[in-house]
Formats: C-alpha cells, structure tokens, sequence
C-alpha cells in the first residue's frame, strides 16, 4: 500500500479523488476544477492509477476516470503480489525443470 | 453521463519463462507439479467442469473448477476463497492462462478477471480484516513482516 499513501499524501491528488468518488469524468472535467496545467493533471492522474486508486475507462476518444473504492484497491494490490510470487515461483520451478530435461536428453 | 457498469477488479500479469510450453503446461495443469510454485495440496481434474483446488496456506482453499483446458495453450478456471465472508466466494472469479511459444521459451500470460465490484466490495468488509490490519500497521510505521498469503509461506 505504499504507492497508494504516497499518492494521496499530495492535496490535489485527494481532491481529485474526491471529485469521481460518484462521478466517471474526463480527464478535460477534472482539469476544469484546477488551475494548474493539462499535463499536470495527466501526470497526477497516472500515480493514482499506478496506486490503484483510479480507475480508467476509454469512451470513444475519451478517458473517463472513476476512484476505486479503498477495498478494491486493496484486493488487486494483494492479488498482483500475489499472482507475481506465485509467477516467478513457477518460472524457477518450469526453469529448472527445462534444464533438467535438456541435460536428460543430452546423455 | 454515470457509467453503466460497475467497475470491477481485474488483474494482467506476463511474465517470460525460458522453458518450453510443455514443460510450463505441467506445472500448471499437474496437481501433483502445482506444489511445486503453488500451495500445500492441490486437486486439478483436467478436464472442462472438473475440480481445481489448492490450498494456499494451511487453512486457506482456493476453488473453483475448470473452465476451459487446451494443452499447452490456454487453461482457463474459476477461483475464490473457501473461507467465508470472503469477497471472493469460491468460482466467483476467473483465471485465464495462456501459453505463447517464443524462440527460446514461453511467454505467460495471467488474467484474473470477475472480481468483485465496487457494490460487492461495500457489502462484504468482514474479508478485509486480514489486510486492513496490515495496512494499518504500516501506517503506524510497523513492518508487517512479509504476509504469507503472498510468500506461500508454511506458518
């Protein structure tokens, strides 16, 4: 959870999520409520995104960005570490196992 | 204008293994080969509406059952958590593996989709404890410790 406390440690970015707590919006409606750059926004909106906090949706040309509930966030952060554990576990495991036929086929 | 759908959870990974799809596809339609990256015990009936069950960790049961099985191309099944109140019940989710051969191994490709959405998430809070007590632990500045759930660790 630390990508997740880091991205609401900054003011704009807790506004930002509280402005689609209930609401999908473009990035353009955000940036409406802000004074600082497009680009700034984008670049706020990516590191919730990163944290798993945003979510975003595509419309046509648009991207509309929607909080993610805390708990949801939650669940694919464990479930990414989760899955990515288990993944390089089986990469050794299917790693070693390649070798092991390779140096079988070789005598 | 609100959004139709609920947004809900989904996860991708890939990841490059330097092994043969065959030998990959083993290690994860074989039970018996499962342990070897996954859980204590495993029941894997390879066929479509067989059983796929691993426990993770003592006490904690993964299941579902088998969707789709297309060696050594595509494995696809259903997942959730045994225990209850969990957010995610046994076959609610989806696991997609697929197999792509490259030159000199394989590239995997992991989906898990069907979870939760938000709705879902806001009706069952019990499951949470497990992790919101982590969280709350780091917030206070305390190490957790490595959460076995992830490592696979036998506590």
């Amino acid at each position: 959870m630390d990508a997740a406390l880091k991205a609401i440690a900054e003011p704009r970015r807790r506004q930002i999520l509280t402005l689609v707590r209930d609401d999908e919006l473009s990035a353009g409606e955000i940036a409406a409520h802000f004074d600082i750059t497009r680009p700034a926004v984008s670049q706020h909106l990516t590191v919730l995104r990163e944290a798993g906090l945003l979510s975003e949706r595509r419309d046509g040309t648009r991207r509309l960005y929607r909080a993610e509930p805390a708990a949801l966030a939650e669940l694919r952060q464990f479930l990414e570490e989760f899955w990515d554990a288990r993944l390089v576990a089986l990469k050794h495991a299917a790693e070693q196992k390649e070798r092991k036929k390779k140096h079988a086929s070789h005598r | 204008m609100q959004a139709t759908a609920e947004p809900s959870v989904f996860v991708e990974r890939e990841i490059f293994i330097a092994a043969r799809p065959e030998t990959v596809w083993e290690l994860l339609a074989d039970a018996r080969q499962m342990i070897r990256w996954m859980g204590l015990t495993a029941v894997l009936d390879p066929h479509p509406g067989g059983t796929y069950r691993v426990e993770v960790i003592p006490g904690h049961v993964a299941s579902g059952e088998i969707v789709e099985i297309d060696a050594p191309r595509r494995l696809v099944h259903t997942w959730g958590w045994e225990q209850g109140d969990s957010v995610v019940p046994p076959g609610s989710s989806t696991v997609i593996w697929e197999l792509v051969p490259r030159e000199d191994g394989t590239l995997l490709r992991l989906t898990h989709r069907d979870l939760p959405s938000a709705a879902a998430a806001a009706s069952h809070t019990h499951g949470w404890e497990h992790y919101l007590g982590r969280l709350t632990q780091l917030g206070a500045g305390a190490d957790p410790g490595p959460d076995p759930w992830i490592t696979g660790d036998r506590v």
